[in-house]
């Protein structure tokens, strides 16, 4: 695999797509019919489930309860046939409590959380299959799920990840192209206002291409909101149909 | 192809504020802004021989305009906080589907009994804390006089308090003192869960589905807003089917329940 070129001289990548190109995205609401609410996304090879539980009352310690907002809580889990090789994760383990906290920082500045003192809303995220791009995935999965389970939202939360190779910024990574060891950048959106809600980055970027790599990664992330928009808007379109509206 | 056309019109339309007015019974999604209808007086074209004199030039006509259920106001504008079919009558609010409960003062609601400490049972309503109900809410009831309700019970009551700051207070009894239907639910039958938008369906005053049902066989049902409803009939079977049709609606085309409905009349 020596000489794998993320980025071959016409401007295409490993798969065959342009710099700022995204993956195929299909997304379904309403997958469970016990969870509150629940939405299954695929984006490109990356499968992501998301189920929402809540407002319920805060379970363990009652001491956990914040007076005057909701407790969000958010479970990330990986499924062992996810990867390339079979890994056994054990439930706490350090990457899926970090992506958790992540999950949690994103949701809860677009929930409402003001609406539902003293109670607690539960997400939980799995990954079905990584292929690059997991955080995007979770968030756009989770936002659909929320939307489904009928709790107020400020606006949409709409994530894409970003690189930077050979001076042109890469919109969307899978996972040859995050394997290959450049920096990568996550940026979670409210698109309607432009406020970001997680930006997250773990490498080292000089500092004159992080205007440009945050570009791309904002112009994905409005480009998956395009799409998430159409499919709740079908989806709502659906089942009002049924209700004989 | 033209659905698609017209479902990419309306999203990309979404991004600057539109008038509450031109949206009414379309899809709306959280991040829209809508201008209220004094909004747009003040930045309509300007009908110089309409306009009433003002006292105060300065200070715009306020109309009262109440946000329902998915609405909020952010500053002079309406924010969309949920995703469905935008409504008017009276106020503005968003139809949405929902599974989860949130208790609303004055709603009609099926609760189990799920603890009795001191003078006051804990219900379970479906929402984020337990309502609180207390003995002496029900009808002919004194301190000498307890009602006759244990844990696992099923009642229908009303709330009278339901906010989020407070813990949700239900009771038995109407304004007059009087019952009303309210109370503790006879034994047998069976309480299944539906989704919130099929129970407001099923109250609407012109559903036929109820009529039908009524037609079939002689049945007892109560539907409670939070989604639960209890069915009771002759026989254990009929109990369950109808319980299975009610479940179903939700997912059933008008005809394909009248189908269901006469052959269930055949056999």
């Amino acid at each position: 695999m020596a000489g794998l070129e993320l980025l071959s001289d016409q401007g295409y990548r490993v798969d065959g797509r342009r710099a700022g190109e995204l993956r195929k995205i299909q997304a379904r609401m309403g997958v469970f019919a016990q969870a509150d609410g629940s939405a299954y996304i695929e984006q490109g090879n990356t499968k992501a489930l998301a189920v929402v539980y809540g407002p319920h009352e805060i379970r363990g310690s009652r001491a956990r309860a914040l007076p005057d907002r909701a407790l969000v809580n958010c479970q990330y889990s990986s499924a062992t046939f996810s990867t390339g090789e079979r890994k056994r994760r054990p439930h706490g383990d350090r990457k899926s409590c970090e992506m958790g906290l992540q999950l949690r920082q994103t949701f809860e500045a677009a929930i409402l959380t003001q609406l539902h003192p003293r109670s607690q809303i539960d997400i939980y995220v799995q990954v079905l299959q990584a292929d690059g791009g997991t955080y995007a995935a979770c968030v756009n999965a989770a936002t659909l799920a929320v939307m489904d389970a009928g709790i107020p939202m400020r606006d949409f939360v709409c994530a894409c990840s970003a690189g930077f190779v050979d001076g042109t910024a890469l919109a969307d990574l899978s996972h040859v192209e995050e394997a290959a060891g450049g920096p990568q950048l996550a940026l979670a959106l409210l698109p309607a206002s432009g406020q970001i809600a997680l930006l997250e980055m773990d490498a080292r970027l000089h500092e004159d291409h992080l205007e440009p790599v945050l570009e791309a990664a904002a112009r994905a992330a409005r480009d998956v909101h395009t799409l998430l928009d159409r499919v709740v808007r079908q989806h709502v379109r659906e089942a009002s149909v049924l209700l004989g509206d | 192809m033209a659905e698609a056309a017209a479902i990419a019109a309306e999203s990309l339309a979404g991004s600057k504020a539109r008038a509450a007015r031109t949206v009414l019974g379309q899809v709306v999604l959280p991040g829209e802004e809508l201008l209220l209808p004094e909004q747009e007086d003040a930045e309509g074209p300007g009908g110089a021989g309409e306009r009433l004199l003002r006292l105060n030039p300065g200070a715009r006509s306020r109309v009262r305009v109440v946000c329902g259920p998915g609405l909020r106001r952010s500053g002079d504008r309406l924010l969309v906080t949920k995703c469905g079919r935008l409504r008017h009558k009276e106020l503005y609010w968003v139809d949405s589907q929902q599974k989860r409960y949130v208790p609303v003062k004055g709603d009609h609601v099926i609760g189990i009994v799920t603890a009795k400490s001191g003078d006051i049972f804990k219900v379970d309503v479906g929402g984020s804390e337990p309502a609180s109900l207390s003995y002496l809410a029900f009808e002919g009831a004194t301190k000498r006089n307890r009602p006759n309700v244990q844990v696992g019970d099923l009642i229908y009551g009303q709330f009278l308090v339901a906010n989020k700051d407070m813990e949700p207070e239900m009771v038995c009894i109407d304004s007059c003192g009087r019952a009303n239907g309210m109370g503790v639910i006879g034994q047998d039958g069976l309480l299944f869960k539906v989704t919130l938008g099929l129970i407001r369906k099923l109250l609407a005053p012109d559903c036929e589905i109820i009529q039908e049902v009524g037609k079939l066989y002689p049945l007892e049902i109560v539907f409670g807003m939070n989604g639960r409803i209890w069915v009771k009939a002759k026989t254990i079977q009929q109990t369950l089917i109808l319980a299975n049709i009610l479940e179903a609606c939700e997912h059933m085309t008008t005809d394909q329940r009248k189908q269901i409905f006469s052959r269930l009349a055949e056999s």
